[in-house]
């Protein structure tokens, strides 16, 4: 009877057991630099709507608030409440590397996105490479922008890696190339569309002839393209920015835009999740990966145009 | 001597009353030479479009100076008030009812905000700190913080013009008139200065206190709601986060044209030329490209001159007249 009693006890836990490990929820944090940042935002409901094809995971989206030491006392607050995985999407990768480092002294899956912060032992990325995203734009400028034309360059925040990187891109692929090309406007306008549409208002006054806009960013370029959509003037002005935003391929299908590159944060979240799985179920310890850096142009921007509708971003 | 003393007072007020003006005046004159592209109707009427919203946050943030307040989430009621407008338009189609809603979230702020001052005694920085915060969630929740674009003939407002003239600086003129009217002109105007130069004077020559700092919170509200359609309509986009920061480009053209942060001292009249002052500065600047970050300082240097220059004109003022007792 005892025999029968324990071998059905052991049964149960058996079990019990099993379906513990099958219902095992991983707690995932997501620290996001500042969701009042439009692509920032874009990320993280992607990721939350991808987190959702995952039963095994439990994600919490956490606002860093543009703020470094919001941001690390956030890492610090998951590391103590022990989530498995910890995803950091820097505001400013050097402010948060120590803090990164502590997430894997802890034992904690750590990831970091858009943009990595790189040379972590132990610590997985997800990136676009911000470099490759503006010289894709740079590349087809040194062919489209004529000679001895006069730009305006509207740059992101200084000290952000995705702004500064993509401004190193352009010096390195078009003005090292084109030395007669020349800069009669540059400002930083903070990723935002208002302060571009001021400095380009500006520009235009000095300006009667403005060859092309280059721009850090999508926002940026549609508050520049806003200012000039209806002047004849600069019917011809080329323009170019870095995200792929549903505004800047409607500005591309209506012929307002020249071309984009899609940092696209549904390609992101799609592999921020995918790495998250892998690491927790065993199948990979470290992983370092990028999306791709797809030119947008007239000749294609139908399909991520489709792709933004799908998304709702579109109606 | 006391003729001295009338000729001394007299020549202070000309010079606390227009000095504004005359650096106004020079500004013009040293831009123009710098660029000559500054002095054109064309770089005129760019400006003016330009410095419109920030201008008609300006009225309201002097409005509640005078009174002794203070509003540091105008741009985040802004950035509300203006996205649920677009919202509203993009449902509706109707102009009235996208202005309709701008007005009433933003005057609905202005009222919690008056009501944490006046019911809870709440300082007017911090009651308006709490509605910046509340106000801007509200907006990035609204939205989940993405942008609301294809907004139609919602931009005929801020980028459209009656002529030649840009129909945000139609507004512009009309709230300057309602402005230097209130001012000028009204009880409640008077109740203001009173207020802030004296509060404890006011209530007992029996001014409502509590009364009056509500209206002027919900004038205030009216235009902040009026300048939120402005602002979307110009950028041609419901942005939650745009706007950051342009309370302190309110406050900034209200104190260097002359508006006391102590209270009880202020125009309309005053408040436009410190944001043609503001917008020139930029404007030229951008026209001579001068980068960033010595803008900021230029901008950050005018403040502090601005301030000085008040405070030093109080004491002079306050020790002319303490002398004059002592006589």
């Amino acid at each position: 009877m005892l025999k029968r009693i324990s071998l059905v006890m052991l049964v149960v836990i058996a079990f019990a057991g099993g379906i513990s490990a099958q219902a095992k929820v991983y707690k995932v944090a997501y620290i996001a630099r500042a969701q009042a940042d439009s692509f920032a935002a874009w990320l993280a409901n992607s990721i939350v709507d991808e987190a959702k094809k995952y039963k095994n995971i439990d994600l919490k989206v956490f606002d860093g608030r543009a703020n470094d030491d919001t941001e690390n006392s956030l890492i610090e607050n998951a590391i103590t409440n022990k989530f498995d995985v910890i995803i950091i999407q820097p505001n400013n990768g050097e402010s948060q590397r120590p803090y990164a480092v502590k997430v894997v002294q802890a034992g904690i899956f750590c990831i970091t996105t858009n943009a990595r912060i790189a040379g972590i032992a132990g610590a997985s990325s997800v990136d676009a490479d911000p470099y490759e995203q503006a010289a894709v734009n740079a590349r087809m400028a040194l062919k489209q922008i004529p000679q001895n034309a006069k730009v305006v360059v509207l740059d992101g925040p200084p000290g952000n890696f995705h702004a500064d990187s993509r401004r190193v891109s352009w010096q390195n692929e078009f003005f090292a190339k084109r030395p007669d090309v020349k800069i009669v406007g540059e400002q930083i306008a903070n990723w935002n569309k208002d302060e571009a549409m001021r400095y380009m208002e500006d520009w235009v006054q000095a300006n009667p002839k403005i060859d092309a806009i280059i721009s850090m960013n999508d926002n940026m370029a549609a508050g520049a393209i806003e200012v000039i959509k209806n002047k004849p003037a600069y019917k011809s002005t080329l323009s170019y920015g870095v995200d792929g935003t549903a505004e800047a391929c409607l500005l591309i299908k209506a012929g307002l835009m020249t071309s984009t590159c899609l940092q696209s944060a549904y390609a992101l979240a799609e592999k921020i999740l995918d790495t998250t799985n892998k690491l927790v179920t065993g199948k990979s310890g470290q992983i370092n990966t990028d999306i791709d850096a797809p030119l947008v142009n007239k000749d294609n921007v139908d399909k991520y145009i489709a792709m933004h509708k799908k998304a709702g971003a579109i109606k | 001597m006391s003729g001295f003393a009338k000729t001394r007072i007299t020549w202070s007020g000309i010079t606390r009353t227009y000095s504004i003006y005359f650096v106004l005046v020079a500004l013009i004159a040293l831009s123009s030479v710098i660029n000559p592209n500054f002095f054109s109707g064309g770089n005129i009427s760019n400006v003016s479009r330009q410095i419109s919203v920030t201008t008609i946050l300006a009225f309201g943030e002097t409005i509640l100076i005078i009174c002794g307040l203070l509003d540091l989430s105008s741009g985040s009621v802004l950035a509300l008030s203006g996205l649920l407008s677009v919202a509203s338009y993009k449902a509706t189609g109707s102009m009235a009812i996208a202005f309709a809603v701008a007005i009433f979230i933003a005057m609905l702020c202005n009222f919690i905000s008056a009501m944490m001052v006046t019911r809870f005694a709440a300082p007017s920085f911090i009651a308006t700190l709490a509605m910046q915060e509340m106000a801007r969630g509200s907006a990035l929740l609204f939205s989940k913080g993405q942008n609301i674009y294809q907004i139609g003939d919602y931009t005929q407002v801020g980028q459209g013009s009656i002529g030649f003239i840009p129909i945000p600086v139609l507004f512009l003129v009309a709230l300057f008139a309602m402005t230097w009217y209130i001012l000028k002109h009204t009880r409640f105007g008077r109740a203001l200065y009173a207020i802030g130069g004296n509060q404890e004077a006011a209530k007992a020559s029996g001014i409502n206190v509590n009364s009056v700092k509500l209206w002027a919170f919900l004038v205030n509200g009216l235009l902040v709601g009026i300048a939120g359609v402005l602002f979307m309509s110009r950028v041609n986009a419901g942005l939650p986060n745009g706007a950051i920061n342009y309370e302190f480009q309110g406050l900034t053209s209200s104190i260097i044209g002359g508006t006391s942060f102590s209270g009880g001292i202020g125009t309309a009249g005053g408040t436009v030329v410190g944001a043609f002052i503001v917008g020139f500065l930029n404007n030229i600047m951008n026209l001579a490209n001068v980068n960033s970050y010595t803008q900021q300082i230029a901008r950050g240097a005018i403040i502090a001159l601005a301030v000085i220059y008040d405070i030093w004109t109080k004491n002079r003022r306050t020790s002319i007249l303490v002398k004059g007792v002592a006589k």
